[in-house]
């Protein structure tokens, strides 16, 4: 029986890596811009199925170099909606913004269904075997969930706290107005965060298809664990995303003993209301800003 | 002609919908991303009531009632909350309301559906019938129609457009804001509860495929495409957004092709609800306002 609670506990870490990946994009886009950008979404969807499109022929590229591509192309999706959509926007309120970007969202997700229809993809790799390690099973790609969420939020602590860039950014985000007229170079601030975001949503979703499969709506139900997980960190700062997207997916996993599976989707649901009712800045977050 | 008539029953539906959506959005400034909760909601509710074998007189009152009720409720929480953080969570309340829907079984039926939901006797079925239910569906957006624009051409409206525009003022003023916040909510609810119930009587079958985010961003657009805080604006709205979606339907599209026309509508939604947003926030029709240089988005 402890064994089982272990198994529990060790999905919600896979889950929650992936979340905590999902959901750095997502508060850093709120941390610097101030709105909730409703497309990021939509990141993930493309990054899978762009690496989908180069797995298959004509490409018929090995898993491993068809992210490559995939990857240039999701951060060029996302830096593009900044430069056409987001820039141009960036004196309108902030519900103006989190419209046009459920609209943005929608074509987006549209696209997919355009160019791979609606029904469930995979890429139909051999059905991964899981390995046991003292009586839990972790598969190939769960294991890569886990190493890459390390991996990628260890280089993002480097970048953030030990270059000029990462201080910019920092700086940014405390005070847009005041680190411009101290000679921040907006430009390269915003490229970093777009494409930071593209990435990290890129390589989670790409990780999520591998386990799992793809449907064009992976990107929303995703956004809804991500914004989950924003929120419970505090939105805007990205050590807190980290933690709140363990939370949710260790809450998800573990909420499986008490309440039917069908209802896993609500403990998101009911992060997001009960952090906005009594919490609003967040419970893991110490202070405001991309730290 | 059977599908003329069913072009006009679902713009008159919509445009009970979007006319709702606009009390609240357009004329409160409560951004509600959730409204497509309170038109399943009604849905569900009348449908329930009259696959039981109670008059749709009454089941459409009820449906009325109960999207109303959960509305008001929903308020006390989701009050305490502004600008996109109440749009959020409307969002979330609403995709609460679908997953309700597809696992609560024993009322539902779940993914299956509720499939036969009676029309009212005098309308009858089949395609012979849809005058008579386009009439009816007149009847009623016109009964709404007029009650919307009483109800806007009151100091209630002009209270509510001064909580948009600045909450201190309005309390300066002594407007209760909570109160009339919480009284638009309740209607806006109530009348998209009217337009979901009479929406489950004409197609005879719903499902919680049908309350999804697709739903609130169609509506959505019907409000922003034709001006928001404006009587007419989301009457154009509905009409621009359904004549065009419902029509498409019955162009002759070759069957091969016809698996790209939904992504490629939904991707002409997206786009324009973005072109909208980014050249003309306040729509087609603009609201009218003394002082310009306070026009904001």
């Amino acid at each position: 029986m402890v064994g089982y609670y272990l198994q529990l506990l060790l999905d919600g870490v896979i889950a929650g890596s992936i979340y905590a990946m999902f959901a750095v994009g997502l508060t850093m886009v709120y941390g610097v811009f101030g709105f909730i950008n409703f497309a990021h979404g939509e990141l993930i969807a493309w990054g899978a199925y762009l690496t989908l499109l180069f797995f298959h022929p004509p490409f018929s590229l090995p898993i491993g170099i068809a992210v490559i591509p995939a990857l240039a192309l999701t951060a060029v999706i996302g830096l593009g909606q900044d430069k056409y959509i987001f820039n141009p926007l960036r004196r309108s309120s902030r519900i103006t913004l989190l419209i046009t970007s459920i609209g943005l969202s929608y074509l987006l997700r549209n696209g997919i269904r355009l160019v791979w229809g609606s029904d469930l993809l995979s890429f139909g790799l051999e059905p991964a075997r899981g390995m046991c390690v003292g009586g839990l099973s972790i598969t190939l790609v769960q294991s890569l969930m886990i190493f890459s969420a390390v991996i990628f939020f260890g280089l993002l602590y480097f970048l953030l706290k030990r270059t000029l860039l990462g201080k910019s950014l920092r700086a940014v985000s405390d005070n847009m107005e005041l680190a411009g007229i101290m000679g921040i170079n907006m430009k390269r601030v915003r490229f970093t965060v777009w494409a930071l975001a593209s990435v990290f949503a890129g390589v989670g979703g790409i990780l999520i298809a591998l386990d799992t499969n793809l449907e064009p709506t992976m990107g929303l139900t995703n956004l809804i664990k991500a914004f989950a997980a924003v929120l419970l960190g505090g939105a805007g700062n990205v050590w807190g995303a980290l933690l709140g997207g363990l939370f949710i997916g260790m809450a998800e996993n573990l909420s499986m003993i008490f309440i039917a599976p069908e209802y896993k989707e609500f403990i998101s649901f009911l992060a997001i209301v009960l952090v906005l009712l009594f919490r609003p800045k967040g419970i893991f977050a110490i202070t405001g800003g991309v730290r | 002609m059977g599908y003329i008539f069913h072009i006009i029953i679902t713009t008159l539906i919509y445009i009970i919908f979007a006319v709702s959506l606009d009390l609240e959005l357009g004329f409160a400034g409560l951004y509600n991303f959730g409204q497509v909760a309170f038109f399943g909601i009604g849905a569900y509710t009348s449908a329930l009531m009259s696959l039981a074998g109670i008059p749709i007189g009454i089941t459409m009152a009820c449906g009325m009632l109960t999207a109303g009720l959960a509305g008001f409720l929903l308020s006390f929480p989701a009050l305490r909350l502004t600008g996109d953080y109440f749009g959020v969570a409307t969002l979330v309340f609403a995709e609460m309301v679908r997953v309700f829907f597809v696992n609560e079984e024993w009322l539902t039926r779940g993914p299956m559906g509720l499939p036969g939901i009676p029309r009212p006797i005098w309308i009858g079925e089949g395609i012979g019938s849809l005058p008579r239910f386009a009439v009816f569906a007149g009847i009623i957006a016109l009964a709404t129609l007029f009650f919307v624009r009483r109800l806007i051409s009151s100091p209630f409206s002009r209270a509510l457009k001064v909580i948009r525009e600045d909450e201190y003022v309005a309390q300066a003023f002594g407007k209760n804001v909570f109160s009339l916040k919480l009284r638009t909510i309740t209607i806006g609810s109530a009348l998209a509860g009217l337009a979901g119930s009479l929406w489950a009587h004409y197609v005879t079958f719903i499902s919680p495929s049908d309350f999804t985010l697709n739903e609130t961003i169609l509506v959505l657009l019907c409000v922003v495409l034709g001006g928001k805080g404006t009587s007419w604006g989301p009457v154009l709205g509905a009409l621009i957004v359904m004549l065009t979606s419902e029509s498409v339907r019955f162009l002759p599209i070759p069957a091969e092709m016809g698996r790209i026309v939904a992504p490629l509508q939904g991707m002409a939604y997206g786009c324009v609800l973005m072109i909208i947003m980014m050249k003309r926030p306040q729509g087609i029709i603009p609201e009218h306002r003394i002082r310009r240089e306070n026009a904001q988005a």
